[in-house]
């Protein structure tokens, strides 16, 4: 059975489809235990249980598919721990012929509608994830003194659909012709909005203005100082909008009497008027950048979504120009002369602003979380905005990050936009509020998880005591999921099998959001997969799937390059490698020519080629914002996404033939054909030099040359389709050969012919001393012969 | 009980004469001797004592005295002249007191000694109770228990025989000069008559009787004090004296005034005596005169010292013959002619003769003060202030003091040198300033240079005395919006009077306005949108307040206008349904602060209730004062201090930044004015207080203030200092202001009405016959953001005689000594303390005349000085005054005493003793000035059931209302039938009819002339408001203190306790 097709039935991607069984042979065969989830995959055929789960008492599995049901008396075995089981009166009729649908072989995936009793997951008594979730003490302990916690009285508000909430956090210190095209687009966007959404609009330049939206008879807006951090809390009060205390007014009176987030319903008018007024407000003196309160602006729209819209989930959705540089969260100082932190002085230790920064981010992350909030960061500049010590909460909470040269881009739009994108006509497609726990056999231990979540830390018997990534739990939150977001988890074997395991292990992945409709769902996925009898090691080998594993290696990289220098992660890449195809190659010893890989296997060598000079572990030529920006997406990307990212694609267009594949080298390059190249980031199309020329002659406006056209449409299809749907949107370049635009491929391309090699008459020339592919080959194989 | 030598010298009349000798005033010091009936038993033998007592003192006394220039031969002088002197007098008195016309009896005593012996001099100075000492010594001793009674009553007939004497003043008042002082002739008589009557006063002593014991009350049957006798005597050593002054009167006083004591008293007796008879009850307001008419052998209360409006308009030159001259009084109307001094309006001395030495002023018991008012509103008729421009090189100074060239630099050496009048430094002349002197030792330019022959002058300052370009006009507006100001109406009120105003403010790009609002939280307006909805910013941050960093807050008046009115407009019905209680009070202006920082300017503040929240939030101490009462007032002062420091140390930087601070208490509740006014009074604003607010009524008062607020005369980021000649130095300034060094104070603000009191103490001595100059230079920024220099100068003569002192004694600034004195004494210590405190200033200055000054007079006088005849008056209440009184509440006494500080000197005298005049028989007075000048005594006996009657002391305005006044003038007047018909939330409007006409326009001239709207409030007969009014009645016998008379006799007998 192909990966993919599995995927698609589960919405999982391991890359060892067999696991060896013992600790040593695990980390024998060097590519970690892992598994990439993509929780909200559309799948073909899912069952929507309008009930609850039984869950096995003892370790909170659900019934699934691989428990063993005793009907006659009614009792079923958790696979997980083989505890018994009985089921409760409502299953009284189970019977072999009458089996509910969780039971069907075909359904390891379910999704169950929960009962909406209290949207609080916080609070809802009887659920599984609840339990978990209470003993997390990380939560409970900030959340007992920030939330109400209204058990006794719950907000009334719950009867009806919750509504997600939308602040708008605008930076006006944007150039006027930004500030206008950003108004435009959120006035669009507000538009187009349920009527029932909440919204709220937050500016800041020096100050944090918000904006009263339920005032009629004057504009009005509440000021915070730029500079001045407050907490939660106190800007509750100050905004007249806290929470008693006292439980028996823990009912929604703050939700009663405040006017900055109103439904679009009741402030459309007063919403629009403020976007309208919001003016370029900034005095910086020449020589200066304005004073930006990015991070008052940031924490203060959390305080008011904590106190509007407890529970109900809810947007922070920041536009900005330029760095903060003021107050907490500030990352360059107002002069120019004093340059934003680089990559090296982050490296150096020298970005004093960037680790108070980003303690401040991770901070807000914790609240963000508690709340469901998701932080959404549009920067539209050219300089760097500090999104490098942005991206913790924003990644945790699911957020998306965008960089963008200016509002003005079809980027931009394009992503706002598609964040509003309907599921049905008065509903968002929009997943707030996930919890993602895992249950696994006892042998399989949980390391951690890579990607878009925040571990809950609710250190339990399944948590491995090694940590990779958010870490030391088994289950994790994010603000929202969408049906793309997918997070990788590394696994451990348990150290010693005394007694053999059975043939197979579990891993059971229960995900619980809020749907769009308001819904809660439980979306339970069981995998089962073989252990690698010892006596067939080969197994191993069958199991491997090269793209998942190199999709878990670049996260891996990625999470190893946050704590170390890019140089000790390319080292620790090649080892890797080196290490892995050692172990899998077949070759005579010190023979390198004799070597050779199995078909499985034969992609990774050129997929970590690839990744060592991709963007996410290079990450010299870049900004520490645009890294962070790269990252984020590969950790939320599916293994197909990442891939591109990793190794781009690239097509050929020529008279030839139809659209084909081309080598991701600088030997595609030729002068009469259009290549469509895809980063992921970018999009390119270049045109050969002769076709360029065609093209400025206007011979496509021919109608002779209908090849000619044809062959520019297709391109512009092909590339229109790529870009098509894709979060962030990508970048399209069109650029004719030997033009600068064309570094965005040339960079990228395999250097095959530098200025190092022989010219060959008519390809293309890459400037650099990178390796080429054959060489970096050539050097593995060598390596990995030596033993 | 002696002579109260109140004196009122009867200067006009002693005019013609007079002023001549007190010029030429070797003589000046007037000591008026007044007998007064001796309280204490030994008096009692009346006449003999007297008379020997007399000269026993003399020799006694005489020591000091004759040093004061003043002594024995004056007073013997007087004495004999006395009889005959009458004639005398009055022009003496007249003369040297234009203004006051009360004084023409004493000044009769005066004159008659000056004219006699040495002139004027000793006369003047001391306007002798000659009555009272008839009064006084003997028969008091005598009759003291109730038995005296009858003969006290008996006695009067004796009065009246002196009534003889009353002609003789007739005859003096007769002088044209008299006449013309005092408007009416006949008012002069009667005042005049009035010193008499003093003596009568003395005999007043019944009055003490009244005090003493209830029963007294009845013996005196033309006092209205009707109590009983008996009781009275054991409670106050006066009954006793009561009893004495009767048969003293009688008999003795008269004969004692007239023989013994023959200078002063003889002639005051005469008058005395005189007047008696002639003084019509009505006539009774004019502070002299003394009520004959009940009991002639008393003394008339209505004869003692009172003040006596002057009626006519009097020019003044401030200097003659190279001489300083005499200011008139403060609350008189006069229009000045600047001959070299500035105008007293300007800067006013507590004595217009300097002492040579401190020990001089030491002895004299009174403070070298100077009244500073640097931006005075001038007479209409008056020359203006001429400015005058340096160039380039700014106003020529000393190159030592830095004092400022005026007319007192002396050119020598052919005018190539000058001689600074302050330091002494031989100064060079610059040469384009150099010009030649004429014959007389003058610049032959002099007269063309305003600065060098006008006592003020402005001059145009250079860069040089800028730290930064002018300061815009900045006014910023700070409204309370809490649920209460909302409630009440005062947020209304205030935007309505701020909408109005706007109108008044000056044109131009330099007038800026802003606008704010606050409850727990603070609202700016952005003012300068094109858009049609204005942007309220909110700063809720009340612990760490900031401003919106937007330039848009405060913009120029012109762009903003329409906004403004529309915001101002709209600002009532935003907060319509407000709940917040709270007040961040503290933190608004602070933030309004921040904004105006930049710039500086005037920030005024609308507050309605206590600051409960935020920065230097405050608790509601009234209660606890309450609560304290009852263990004990030891500590109840310490709630008219200011809380805690926070709003001292946020006045004193918002004062580095040139923020003036002025609050508006619109409020039916408490709100501890002793905290809140710390700012203003640092900043140099002002509080103005409406409480318990009405909307109704009050709502006028507020525009109107509001709009004299920004209207008048003012200056910004101004500094002053004050230079003196060598010899004397500056010891302390007054007022409202910031004080950073020593020398200089801040004035973010300074306006026409703001008085600073600077006090001297000398460090050196000065030669007889010279002068001793003294020149406030206040820098300014005009409000068209012109930067000048105000320098005013006073140069007054020195000299040796204490008597000078007395007779050049002010009483207008030395009283707003003594009320500053007690303003600040009420903060820091209790207040029996605090009245011995004013008692003992008034005591003291007695004892010294009595002492040095009134060498022959007998011991069983008060004697008290012409010029400051009407002190125990004013110093009496004073101690009834709200400030000093135990009842008041503690926001009205904390007000009281803000207010004080900055007040200007004509405000100061009513601000105690208030203006009464009848008005419901109005349209039969003469023309405005008459019906103004005719006020009544402050005392109950003058009000009559059938009449209406006004009271106000620039601030508020009170209507009493009789029970039975005629339906006709109710109707006249408030357009209703009944009294009880009239709404308590009174407004007065005008109806067409003559009454009403003549009220409103009496009213508005005293508007005018206070330059205050005035607070109008009804009082009726038994209830609140009526107690109200009648504790302004502060000659009675109240609870709280003494009768007017009783209060003399106190005076008295603490002087004859000190002289023993």
């Amino acid at each position: 059975m192909d990966f993919s097709e599995l995927e698609a039935a589960e919405g999982l991607r391991w890359p060892w489809n067999a696991w060896p069984s013992s600790r040593s042979d695990a980390a024998a065969i060097v590519v970690p235990l892992s598994v990439i989830y993509t929780p909200l995959m559309p799948l073909p055929d899912l069952p929507l249980l309008p009930y609850e789960p039984l869950s096995c008492s003892r370790c909170c599995a659900t019934l699934n598919p691989y428990a063993r049901v005793d009907y006659r008396s009614a009792l079923w075995i958790c696979p997980f721990c083989h505890d018994k089981n009985p089921f409760p009166r409502s299953h009284a009729g189970i019977a072999d012929h009458n089996v509910p649908a969780e039971l069907f072989p075909t359904h390891s995936t379910v999704e169950y509608l929960l009962p909406n009793k209290n949207p609080n997951p916080f609070t809802s008594p009887s659920s599984v994830l609840n339990s978990s979730f209470s003993s997390n003490t990380l939560f409970t302990s900030s959340t007992s003194s920030l939330i109400p916690l209204p058990v006794s009285a719950p907000p009334p508000m719950a009867v009806s659909a919750p509504t997600p909430a939308f602040v708008f956090v605008v930076d006006v210190c944007s150039p006027e012709e930004e500030l206008r095209a950003l108004k435009n687009e959120i006035l669009h966007v507000v538009a187009n909005l349920p009527e029932n959404s909440l919204v709220g609009l937050v500016s800041f330049g020096s100050m944090v203005w918000v904006h009263d939206l339920g005032y009629t008879e004057c504009s009005r807006v509440v000021l915070f100082s730029g500079d001045r951090e407050l907490s939660s809390v106190k800007v509750q009060k100050l905004l007249g909008i806290s929470h008693q205390r006292n439980p028996k007014q823990a009912t929604s009176q703050p939700l009663q009497k405040q006017g900055f987030l109103l439904p679009v319903s009741e402030c459309e008018f007063n919403f629009t008027t403020a976007v309208e007024e919001l003016h370029n407000s900034s005095t910086a003196l020449p020589g200066h950048r304005p004073l930006r309160a990015t991070g008052v602006a940031i924490s203060t729209s959390t305080a008011l979504l904590e106190g509007c819209s407890p529970n109900f989930g809810g947007r922070i959705m920041v536009f900005t120009s330029g760095p903060a540089t003021t107050g907490p969260g500030m990352v360059a100082e107002t002069d120019h002369r004093k340059a934003i932190r680089t990559q090296r002085d982050i490296i150096n230790g020298n970005a004093f602003l960037y680790r108070k920064a980003q303690n401040f981010y991770q901070k807000l992350a914790q609240k963000l979380l508690e709340r469901s909030l998701v932080f959404d960061l549009f920067a539209c500049s050219l300089d760097q905005v500090g999104a490098a010590e942005m991206r913790f909460p924003i990644e945790t909470s699911g957020g998306l990050l965008i960089l963008a040269e200016s509002f003005e881009s079809e980027q931009f739009k394009k992503c706002l936009r598609h964040i509003f994108k309907h599921e049905e006509a008065d509903r968002l497609d929009m997943k707030f509020d996930a919890t993602i726990e895992l249950v696994t056999t006892k042998e399989v231990k949980i390391c951690g998880a890579l990607g878009p979540c925040l571990s809950l830390r609710n250190q339990n018997s399944l948590a491995s005591e090694k940590e990779v990534g958010q870490g030391g739990t088994s289950s994790w939150k994010t603000s929202t999921l969408t049906s793309k977001t997918s997070i990788g988890f590394i696994f451990q074997v348990g150290g010693n099998l005394a007694n053999e395991p059975g043939p197979v292990f579990f891993v059971q992945f229960k995900t619980r959001y809020r749907h769009g409709d308001g819904s809660i769902r439980l979306r339970a996925t069981t995998a089962s997969r073989r252990w690698v009898d010892r006596l067939r090691p080969l197994d191993v080998r069958t199991g491997f799937d090269q793209e998942a594993a190199a999709t878990i290696m670049a996260r891996v990289g990625v999470s190893r390059a946050e704590d170390y220098h890019a140089r000790d992660v390319i080292r620790w890449l090649d080892k890797m490698l080196i290490r892995f195809t050692a172990k899998f190659g077949e070759y005579a010893p010190e023979h390198p020519s004799s070597f050779r890989l199995l078909p499985g296997f034969s992609l990774y060598p050129q997929f970590m080629y690839h990744l060592r000079r991709s963007q996410f572990i290079d990450i010299l030529n870049y900004s520490p914002d645009e890294t962070a920006f790269f990252r984020v997406a590969l950790n939320r990307e599916g293994v197909n996404g990442s891939l591109v990212m990793i190794q781009p694609a690239l097509l050929r267009y020529g008279f030839d033939g139809p659209p084909s594949p081309a080598l991701l080298d600088t030997s595609s390059v030729t002068p009469d054909v259009i290549l469509l190249f895809d980063s992921y980031f970018h999009v390119v199309i270049h045109y050969g030099s002769k076709i360029a020329q065609w093209r400025k002659l206007g011979f496509d406006k021919d109608q002779r040359n209908e090849n000619l056209w044809k062959l520019l449409e297709a391109a512009e299809m092909d590339a229109e389709e790529l870009i098509e749907g894709r979060i962030p949107a990508p970048r399209l370049i069109r650029c004719d050969q030997h033009s600068s635009q064309a570094r965005f491929m040339l960079a990228r391309l395999n250097p095959s012919a530098t200025q190092k090699t022989r010219h060959v008459d008519g390809s293309e020339v890459v400037f650099t001393d990178d390796v080429s592919l054959q060489d970096f080959l050539e050097h593995l194989q060598s390596l990995a012969v030596q033993g | 009980m002696q002579n109260l030598q109140i004196g009122r010298p009867p200067p006009p009349s002693a005019a013609p004469s007079g002023p001549p000798p007190y010029l030429s005033g070797s003589v000046a010091p007037s000591v008026t001797v007044g007998s007064r009936p001796g309280p204490p038993p030994q008096t009692l033998p009346s006449r003999p004592q007297y008379q020997p007592p007399f000269t026993r003192p003399p020799p006694g006394i005489p020591n000091g005295p004759p040093s004061a220039g003043i002594p024995g031969p004056r007073f013997p002088s007087a004495a004999s002249s006395m009889e005959p002197s009458p004639p005398a007098i009055p022009p003496q008195g007249s003369l040297p007191f234009p203004g006051s016309p009360p004084h023409g009896p004493p000044v009769n005593n005066i004159s008659q000694p000056s004219v006699y012996p040495s002139q004027y001099s000793a006369a003047a100075a001391g306007v002798p109770m000659v009555p009272p000492s008839l009064v006084s010594g003997p028969p008091h001793s005598q009759p003291l228990m109730g038995g005296p009674l009858s003969q006290p009553y008996m006695s009067p007939p004796q009065m009246q025989q002196y009534t003889g004497p009353s002609q003789m003043q007739q005859q003096y008042t007769g002088p044209p000069q008299m006449q013309q002082q005092y408007t009416g002739p006949p008012q002069m008589q009667q005042q005049y008559t009035g010193p008499p009557q003093m003596q009568q006063q003395y005999t007043g002593p019944a009055h003490m009787q009244q005090y003493t014991g209830p029963p007294q009350m009845q013996q005196y049957p033309g006092p209205l004090q009707p109590p009983p006798i008996s009781s009275g005597a054991p409670p106050f050593g006066s009954p006793p004296v009561w009893q004495q002054p009767r048969p003293g009167p009688g008999g003795f006083p008269m004969s004692s005034m007239v023989q013994a004591p023959p200078q002063m008293f003889g002639a005051s007796p005469s008058s005395l005596t005189q007047r008696m008879p002639p003084v019509p009850p009505v006539m009774g307001n004019s502070p002299l005169a003394m009520a004959q008419p009940s009991t002639p052998s008393h003394v008339d209360p209505r004869q003692i010292p009172r003040p006596i409006p002057g009626s006519s308009v009097e020019f003044f030159e401030t200097r003659q013959g190279n001489q300083a001259n005499n200011p008139p009084s403060a609350t008189s109307d006069f229009v000045v002619k600047d001959t070299g001094n500035c105008s007293p309006r300007l800067m006013r001395c507590t004595m217009n003769q300097v002492p040579c030495t401190g020990d001089l002023l030491s002895t004299s018991s009174m403070p070298l003060a100077l009244m500073v008012q640097p931006l005075a509103l001038p007479n209409p008729s008056e020359e203006p202030i001429q400015v005058v421009d340096f160039g380039e090189s700014g106003p020529l100074r000393c190159s030592r003091c830095k004092g400022y060239i005026n007319p007192f630099m002396k050119f020598v050496d052919q005018g190539r040198h000058f001689i600074c009048n302050l330091c002494g430094f031989n100064n060079e002349t610059p040469r384009d300033y150099f010009s030649n002197l004429g014959p007389d030792g003058r610049r032959r330019d002099a007269d063309e240079r305003p600065e060098l022959c006008r006592g003020a002058v402005e001059f145009v300052a250079t860069k040089e005395y800028m730290v930064r370009d002018p300061m815009p006009a900045v006014f910023f507006f700070l409204v309370d919006v809490s649920m209460n100001a909302i409630v009440t109406g005062a947020t209304a009120a205030a935007c309505s009077a701020i909408s109005q105003c706007i109108t008044d403010l000056p044109e131009g790009p330099r007038t800026m306005v802003g606008i704010a609002t606050f409850d727990s939280a603070i609202h700016f307006y952005n003012l300068k949108r094109a858009l049609q909805q204005p942007l309220m910013l909110v700063v809720p941050d009340i612990q760490d307040v900031y401003t919106p960093l937007h330039t848009d807050l405060i913009v120029p008046v012109a762009e903003c206008r329409k906004h403004l009115e529309q915001l101002l407009e709209s600002i009532p019905s935003m907060f319509e349904s407000n709940k917040v209680v709270d007040s961040a009070f503290g933190s608004a202006i602070k933030a309004a602060f921040l904004a105006m920082k930049p710039t500086g300017g005037k920030l005024l503040v609308f507050q309605s209730v206590l600051p409960s929240i935020g920065t230097g939030s405050l608790s509601s101490r009234e209660t606890e004062g309450r609560t304290n009462v009852s263990s004990g007032e030891k500590e109840a002062y310490k709630l008219l201090q200011p809380v805690d420091m926070t709003l001292k140390t946020m006045a004193i930087e918002f004062a580095e930044h040139q923020v003036c601070v002025d609050v508006f208490i619109i409020t039916q509740a408490f709100v501890d004015i002793a905290s809140v006014s710390v700012v203003p009074r640092t900043t140099g604003g002002q509080v103005y207080y409406y409480y318990p607010f009405s909307s109704l009524s009050d709502a006028a008062k507020l525009y109107n203030d509001l709009r004299w607020n920004i209207s008048r005369p003012q200056g910004f980021e101004a500094v002053m200092r004050v230079r003196c000649s060598q010899g004397v130095q500056v010891q302390e300034y007054l007022g409202n202001f910031c004080k950073r060094i020593p020398t200089d104070i801040d004035l973010p603000g300074i306006d026409c009405d703001k008085s600073i009191l600077v006090t001297f103490k000398h460090d050196d001595k000065f030669q007889e016959g010279t002068e001793c100059a003294f020149q406030c230079a206040l820098l300014y920024t005009t409000i068209y953001g012109q930067r000048r220099i105000r320098v005013s100068n006073l140069s007054l003569p020195c000299t040796s005689m204490l008597g000078n002192l007395f007779r050049a004694a002010d009483i207008d600034t030395l009283f707003a000594c003594l009320l500053r004195q007690a303003a600040t004494g009420i903060q820091s210590s209790p207040l029996s303390q605090v009245r011995e405190q004013i008692m003992n200033f008034c005591v003291n200055i007695f004892h010294s005349y009595r002492k040095f000054c009134a060498s022959v007079s007998s011991t069983g006088q008060l004697i008290l000085p012409e010029s400051i005849k009407l002190l125990p008056l004013y110093t009496l209440a004073l101690s009834k005054s709200i400030g000093l009184r135990n009842d008041a509440l503690l926001d009205e006494r904390s007000y009281w005493a803000s207010h004080v500080p900055p007040l200007p000197i004509p405000l100061v005298v009513p601000w105690v003793y208030p203006r009464m005049i009848s008005i419901h028989d109005l349209t039969l007075k003469g023309n405005n000035d008459s019906k103004l000048s005719s006020t009544l005594p402050l005392s109950a006996e003058h009000l009559s059931d059938n009449g209406i009657y006004l009271l106000e002391n620039g601030e508020d305005c009170l209507f009493f209302i009789g029970n039975s006044v005629s339906t006709e003038i109710l109707q006249q007047i408030f357009g209703v039938n009944s009294v009880d018909g009239i709404p308590t939330q009174f407004v007065l409007q005008q109806y067409d009819n003559t009454l009403s006409n003549a009220l409103n326009d009496v009213v508005n001239e005293i508007r005018r002339q206070r330059s205050s709207f005035l607070r109008m409030r009804l009082c009726r007969k038994g209830d609140p408001s009526g107690m109200l009014f009648f504790s302004y009645m502060v000659e009675d016998k109240a609870p709280g203190g003494l009768s007017y008379v009783e209060f003399l006799v106190h005076i008295h007998r603490q002087i004859q306790t000190k002289m023993e």
